[in-house]
């Protein structure tokens, strides 16, 4: 195969593996936070619920979820699976990177001192004043390294969308590399990763310099 | 009228008492110094004061407003606690100041967003207020990058923004190096002349004896002593202030 | 704080961007498929994308391979729209219940437990064995010179089948069964001496030897089988066009046509030539 033909092919499959990388951002990061206020809820049922299924989420393979996720409403439901893949892959991967971003919150807003909130309460911010101006902010400072961590992880992970055929970058390098009986598409791929991680780390590493205007 | 009348109050963490039947007045412009050993309550008090804690047993009222009151032998808190937090301020013995805002943020933010007064009026009195405290040129900063007394008086400026009618301090030096304390008790002694009315919770006994009307002496829950501080600091008749002020004096040198 | 600002927006729009690209896609995707199998108009064909000869992408970047030209030929014939949908082989089976595609035909051999679970199974198009591939100097001249040795597999496949049934003694005298996800990556085991037999379909190996040196096969009639087409159950008719316009391909001497393209694939084996 000419090599350009495998560059295109694989630059289509590029396209895929992006729209999955960011549309799994766009709907897993506000998801976690939700996830991570329902499990911190007063309400024993609801909090109880909410760490089961993170555990389950964290606790499965991804690739059983994207299997589950696509193929599930067929076997219970009898519901067609959509030809469009990047719909059920999308949302198998916002769960679950909800999931862990939910522990990463959580964990970011368990290390704020206490302080922070009686100084709020004593000033009069409400409840969801105090979390959104006073709480939230330096949570997303706090965290900032280990959710660009997962993000990296994410660029990784797009490569398991081939389970359900999705066909982003790794499953078309995979097809070339098994039909032509070459390894060069696995070398490209791997330097297709590497470049868009080397962009992602470097983003956030000017989020985090921009937000590291104060001492905590 | 008293700003702050407390009364009969009771506080138990398990099976701790930390509060035993506690009685407070504060009238206005009337300075009070609460000393005691630690674990004898007087932070407790403070936090139950400024709503921090709920208490579970008395009563207390701001300008004669009742916050909760007894019924059926159980305490009940008035709804709206919020208008009960204008009355009151609170320095913290670490600050609490809030770190990804600039010092004049800290200040303006609250009666801007809590309050609902006009942005420009509280600026300019938060710029006011920062200068007699010595952080004019430090409006921009951000609270890292202040020292330790610097900070705690920038947390006076963010407590009396809100115009209260009564200002809490619980150990307001007790986390800064000895010789920042100086500056801050400055600031607080130029308050009690601008008879602002005090309640502060203190190691600092020459402090407290130059600087309040009342003193306040409590151990283990109650207030053993109470009275004006040549009372208390030079002609205590009570056993154990006796013996916590010699052992205070004690531990000094 | 400007910073951030900016970089907030770059993002926001690049998300934006990717969801209408997103979006757009969909929608193109959606007028390329607009029928249904009721409707007969367009033949879904589940292929692994993976299978030299057989279905492969080729070297302009489409999918290509003797079961593809066949069953591009036959939708032809019959008037049917056709497309390739590249199916993952360990899924193939929900792939095909899912209605993702019309049928699963890619050199797959024919199970008895494919019959019995209740799918249709067209009538089989090619007698395939399994050959072991090893290196040519390696002095291994018969599968019992293996004994003690590390063989590889493809997993998934009706060889690694074999080796848990029917030929288990024969696995049993390896040393170890080293089961990989590709066979490129069988080959590339063998390359690396990390394994010294590939177990492998005939013309898999035919193919990697005339495009490879150094390496030969030892050919014991292992494992006969045969390659089918798999068909959703109630899909008989279905089934019964399929097989009708292949043999009017046959007839036509279309099918031998395609045939000669593929020298790997051996013309003794093609069940319909013989």
């Amino acid at each position: 195969m000419d090599f350009w033909i495998m560059i295109e092919k694989m630059l289509e499959g590029f396209e895929k593996t992006c729209a999955i990388f960011f549309l799994t951002l766009l709907f897993s990061l506000p998801l976690g936070m939700i996830i991570t206020l329902l499990s911190k809820s007063k309400l024993k049922i609801v909090s109880g619920i909410t760490r089961f299924v993170i555990s389950v989420l964290r606790g499965t393979p991804l690739m059983l979820q994207l299997i589950a996720v696509t193929y599930g409403p067929y076997y219970l439901f009898h519901i067609s699976v959509s030809r469009e893949k990047l719909i059920p892959v999308v949302i198998a991967f916002s769960i679950n990177y909800a999931a862990y971003f939910a522990e990463i919150y959580r964990s970011g807003i368990e290390s704020m001192p206490v302080g922070q909130y009686e100084a709020a309460a004593v000033l009069g911010y409400s409840k969801p004043k105090t979390f959104m101006k006073i709480i939230l902010p330096q949570v997303i400072r706090r965290i900032l390294p280990s959710a660009t961590n997962e993000i990296v992880t994410l660029v990784k992970d797009t490569s398991l969308a081939f389970t359900v055929s999705y066909q982003e970058m790794f499953t078309i390098g995979k097809q070339i590399a098994n039909s032509q009986t070459s390894f060069v598409p696995f070398v490209v791929a791997g330097i297709f990763y590497y470049v868009f991680n080397a962009l992602v780390s470097f983003i956030m590493r000017r989020v985090e310099k921009s937000m590291s205007y104060y001492k905590m | 009228m008293n700003i702050l009348n407390m009364s009969n109050i009771q506080k138990s963490f398990g099976d701790n008492n930390v509060l035993k039947d506690i009685s407070i007045k504060v009238d206005k412009g009337e300075v009070v110094s609460v000393i005691g050993p630690s674990g004898s309550g007087k932070s407790t008090l403070l936090r139950c004061a400024t709503l921090l804690e709920t208490i579970d047993g008395g009563s207390f009222s701001y300008m004669g407003e009742e916050v909760c009151s007894v019924k059926n032998g159980k305490v009940v808190y008035d709804k709206n606690l919020n208008k009960f937090r204008h009355y009151f301020g609170l320095v913290f013995q670490n600050f609490n100041l809030f770190p990804h805002w600039s010092v004049l943020k800290n200040v303006i933010d609250a009666p801007i967003s809590v309050q609902h007064r006009d942005k420009n009026e509280v600026k300019a009195e938060a710029v006011e207020l920062l200068k007699k405290m010595g952080l004019e040129d430090k409006v921009k900063a951000y609270p890292g990058e202040l020292s330790g007394g610097q900070q705690q008086r920038l947390s006076i400026v963010r407590a009396l923004a809100m115009k209260p009618e009564i200002l809490f301090f619980d150990e307001p030096t007790s986390a800064l190096d000895p010789e920042l304390t100086g500056e801050v008790l400055k600031v607080i002694k130029q308050l009690a002349e601008e008879n602002m009315t005090m309640v502060i919770v203190t190691h600092e006994m020459e402090f407290a004896r130059a600087v309040s009307d009342r003193v306040i002496f409590m151990d283990g829950g109650i207030i053993v002593e109470e009275g004006a501080p040549n009372e208390v600091f030079a002609n205590t008749k009570n056993e154990r202030t006796k013996q916590f002020l010699q052992n205070y004096s004690k531990n000094e040198y | 704080m400007k910073m951030k600002k900016i970089l907030a927006v770059m993002l926001a729009m690049l998300m934006l961007v990717t969801c209408f690209a997103a979006c757009g896609k969909k929608q193109d995707a959606d007028a390329d498929s607009p029928s249904k199998t009721e409707t007969k108009k367009k033949f879904v064909m589940g292929v692994d994308p993976e299978y030299p000869p057989f279905s492969y992408l080729g070297d302009d970047g489409k999918y290509t391979g003797f079961d593809v030209e066949i069953c591009r030929a036959a939708c032809e014939y019959l008037g049917w729209d056709f497309e390739v949908f590249a199916v993952n082989w360990d899924n193939k089976l929900i792939q095909l219940d899912s209605k993702e595609c019309d049928c699963v035909w890619s050199g797959m051999t024919i199970l008895p437990s494919m019959k019995e679970a209740g799918y249709i199974i067209s009538k089989p198009y090619f007698d395939n064995k399994q050959v072991l591939l090893v290196k040519e100097n390696s002095g291994f001249n018969a599968s019992k010179d293996l004994a003690g040795k590390d063989v590889a597999v493809q997993s998934g496949t009706s060889g690694e089948h074999l080796l848990q049934e029917d030929l288990k003694s024969l696995a049993d005298s390896f040393k170890n069964v080293v089961a990989c996800d590709s066979f490129l990556k069988c080959f590339t085991e063998l390359e690396g001496n990390a394994v010294d037999a590939v177990f492998v379909d005939e013309p898999v190996a035919v193919s990697y030897v005339a495009k490879n040196s150094g390496y030969k096969i030892i050919d014991e009639n292992l494992g006969a089988e045969q390659y089918g087409i798999a068909f959703r159950s109630g899909d008989q008719e279905l089934c019964n066009e399929i097989e009708k316009a292949v043999a009017h391909l046959v007839e036509s001497g279309k099918y031998a046509e395609i045939a000669e393209k593929y020298p790997d694939i051996n013309k003794d084996n093609l069940t319909f030539l013989k």
